[in-house]
């Protein structure tokens, strides 16, 4: 049955983050922005709250969120409520949150069991941790078949050289999970992902990149030099690309990886135009008059925001909701991607429209802005999403766009 | 739990609609335009499927339907061709009066006809915005307990056909009333009309000093119910603009799928398909914000008819860029006849200005916003 109301665990999900969206980050929204960092002792306080961001469900509150009485996974669903208000609190702190990040469904999705056990048991309440997912390169963004870094076969594993950029948390990961060609000549085929522990000799962090945004988050560049990973650290061992018929390649697990990111990074980008457009429908109430020309034109502007930030929410549910039946999502996955990167940067605009020149000055608004762009960039830019959509809008014709 | 899976039953009647829609609207299409209206076996075969009383009520013989089901099969049927299912010689936008007031006295003659399975084509006349330029040369005055209606509405679905009008006005104390004219005397004006829904039966209703004591609803019970079959009336009509938009979607792949220049398909090109891409998004948005108004007003909630407006707006925006989209990927044969969507991109069109403006649906629903809590809704 066709139903948008939210399942007694959800609603539980959606008012536990939104209170600490509320009560924890938002306070520190622009201070930590201001610093450029999370400071390192709000880190460890919600670390040892049990509070992390994991890309494919928020868990919370000592491991509360694997419900006993479940009739059906409902993870994904889970993951879009609870990121878009951690999100709505602020996406740079909620971004930088301990926790598996976008390093987490990889491993979950292709890891072995031991890879799992060692990868993801890291994340206790001892001592923040995070995972990151490093696939962009100077050479290679959008075409993440054209991956440059090399992993020539050794004894015993693999010597990795390249370059990564980009790459959320990716300085203070425990790991990355770091993607690689064993011959530039296979093209995708050749593809393959490794985990690489920080501190491994050959692996440094050369740069964190000043950005116009969620500058409170880290980004990073990653040096790989004769840096030697041993085979256990494969994703998916290596039996796993040669044992299977359909050739499953790093590519693969990298692709596979957007379908359940993407609604995440989607929700992200909704939580964000709704706390511009919440910040602003608050000041027009206060601030604008109650009819004339300046009340409609507030009133225009807000509907339409409203109404975008609803089509964006359905779309990424939608997306989420075939993830937790195992339905084929890549097609609603790069929609909901697509259609709210691009709606929450203009509902930011919207709201800054409204808010004039005052709202330049100290308010919430102008740093969702900056914030906000990087949605319709990352995880696949806008372009990518269209290209994805269109692939499968034309597959049953036979035609590869 | 969200969920956007539909039932099993709905997806069967889904399922019969839309085949109905392939094999038997859309190849009629072109000949109703040209006879400016249904050819009447196609309507006695929706009649005979049900499909033309999904919102009346049982005890009238219709399947009183959800709006979650309705809407689904409505678009399921507007994909065949939207001009020929707003033509239908059916209770039209009445249907939902007739179900929230099945049981009124005056409405029992009407019930009687539906019982003996007639066709009674009914049209709606909507008065109620006194305000609104080109509409208020009709005037409903109060004599007396009998109301008195003169001059000419706007242009009116189903108005050649009707044998029943619901009138909702404000009278000349302001009054909300409901008003029923079935065995009244008015005119209807030919017109000049070209753009599109031809078989629809559009036309101006004339009322010269035309009187009806059938009142079915005034004050604020009239308000009340004017409200409640508008919010259903907005999400029946954006459920059928949603079906046109996933037809000129469809039509619009498999043509830039087949077509080539330049040595390859034109899909391959990203102007293209990219099109076709924010097409796809675009009529899954609609097709969403439709379903979560449906599901609000079968729940009887409060938000239903600001929700209904969010939806009517999108699907008006909607139906207009993919219907121009797909004729603008189909280049010059785009716009000539033998091709359909041009007619669609036409018949878009005078849907959309026959069921409201897209602004002014912001403005109820923003000004709806500022004066409530405002927080955008979740469940």
């Amino acid at each position: 049955m066709i139903s948008f109301e939210l399942s007694e665990q959800q609603k539980q999900i959606k008012e536990m983050t939104h209170w600490f969206a509320e009560n924890e980050i938002r306070p520190i929204a622009l201070e930590a922005d201001k610093l450029g960092k999370v400071p390192d002792e709000w880190l460890q306080q919600v670390n040892r709250m049990g509070i992390q961001l994991n890309t494919s469900s928020f868990s919370g509150g000592k491991g509360s969120s694997t419900g006993k009485k479940k009739r059906e996974r409902e993870g994904n669903r889970m993951g879009v409520l609870a990121t878009e208000e951690m999100a709505w609190g602020d996406p740079a702190i909620t971004l930088s949150l301990p926790g598996a990040g976008l390093g987490g469904p990889p491993i979950e999705s292709s890891g072995t069991p031991e890879q799992k056990e060692r990868f993801l048991s890291i994340f206790t309440t001892d001592k923040p941790r995070w995972g990151a997912y490093a696939l962009t390169e100077p050479e290679a963004g959008s075409d993440a078949s054209g991956v440059r870094t090399t992993a020539r076969k050794v004894d015993g594993g693999y010597i990795l050289n390249g370059q990564k950029i980009f790459i959320t948390n990716g300085g203070r990961a425990s790991w990355v999970v770091v993607f690689a060609t064993v011959d530039s000549k296979l093209g995708r085929a050749g593809q393959r992902a490794f985990v690489v522990e920080k501190g491994t000799p050959g692996f440094s962090c050369t740069k964190l990149v000043k950005k116009m945004g969620l500058r409170a988050n880290e980004t990073a560049e990653l040096l790989l030099e004769d840096c030697f990973v041993p085979t256990e650290y494969l994703l998916g061992g290596e039996e796993f690309y040669d044992s299977s018929d359909s050739k499953p390649s790093g590519f693969q697990v990298a692709m596979k990886t957007f379908d359940s990111t993407r609604p995440i990074v989607a929700s992200m980008a909704i939580g964000i135009a709704r706390a511009a457009y919440e910040y602003t429908l608050d000041m027009v109430k206060k601030e604008y008059p109650k009819q004339g020309k300046y009340f409609y034109l507030a009133s225009e502007i807000l509907a339409e925001a409203e109404e975008d930030i609803q089509a964006a929410r359905l779309l990424t549910w939608e997306a989420a909701w075939m993830a937790d039946m195992g339905i084929a999502n890549a097609k609603e996955a790069a929609m909901c991607k697509a259609y709210a990167g691009q709606m929450a940067l203009d509902v930011c605009a919207k709201s800054l429209e409204l808010l004039g020149p005052t709202g330049l000055d100290g308010h919430l608004v102008e740093k969702l802005f900056r914030d906000v762009k990087v949605f319709d960039i990352f995880e696949g830019t806008n372009e990518i999403q269209h290209l994805v959509i269109a692939r499968r809008q034309y597959a049953p014709f036979g035609v590869r766009v | 739990m969200i969920s956007f899976q539909a039932t099993d039953e709905e997806l069967a009647f889904v399922e019969v609609a839309k085949d109905f829609a392939k094999d038997r609207i859309r190849v009629l299409a072109r000949t109703s335009e040209n006879h400016l209206k249904v050819k009447e076996d196609l309507s006695e075969e929706a009649m005979e499927l049900s499909f033309l009383s999904l919102e009346l009520p049982e005890a009238w013989d219709g399947l009183e339907l959800p709006l979650i089901s309705q809407v689904q099969i409505l678009k399921a049927l507007s994909y065949g061709d939207l001009g020929i299912v707003q033509g239908f010689p059916s209770a039209g936008d009445a249907a939902s009066l007739f179900r929230c007031l099945s049981e009124h006295t005056e409405l029992q003659t009407i019930k009687a006809t539906y019982l003996a399975n007639t066709d009674h084509p009914s049209a709606l006349v909507d008065l109620t915005d006194t305000e609104k330029p080109f509409g208020n040369t009709i005037t409903v005055r109060n004599n007396n307990g009998d109301y008195i209606l003169n001059g000419t509405t706007e242009p009116v679905r189903l108005a050649q056909f009707a044998e029943t009008i619901v009138v909702f006005a404000r009278d000349n104390e302001d009054v909300a009333v409901v008003l029923l004219l079935n065995d009244q005397e008015w005119l209807v004006e030919d017109g000049d009309y070209r753009i599109g829904l031809l078989a629809s039966g559009l036309g101006k209703l004339k009322f010269n000093h035309v009187s009806t004591g059938k009142i079915l609803a005034k004050g604020k019970e009239a308000e009340r119910l004017i409200e409640k079959v508008q919010t259903r009336n907005y999400i029946l009509q954006a459920a059928k603009q949603n079906g046109l938009m996933e037809a000129a979607l469809d039509y619009a792949t498999q043509y830039t799928a087949e077509r080539k220049a330049f040595g390859q398909e034109i899909a391959k090109f990203q102007g293209v398909s990219f099109k076709i891409a924010k097409m796809a998004m675009e009529t899954r948005i609609v097709n969403h914000l439709i379903w979560n108004a449906a599901i609000k007003v079968d729940e009887g909630s409060f938000e239903a008819f600001s929700l209904a407006l969010r939806a009517l707006h999108r699907a008006h925006k909607g139906v207009r860029f993919v219907t121009d989209a797909a004729v603008q990927l189909l280049g010059g044969h785009g716009f000539i006849q033998e091709f359909p969507v041009e007619k669609w991109m036409r018949d878009a069109q005078a849907q959309v200005a026959l069921y409201g403006s897209e602004r002014e649906f912001l403005a109820r629903r923003g000004a709806a916003l500022l004066e409530e809590q405002g927080q955008v809704s979740v469940e």
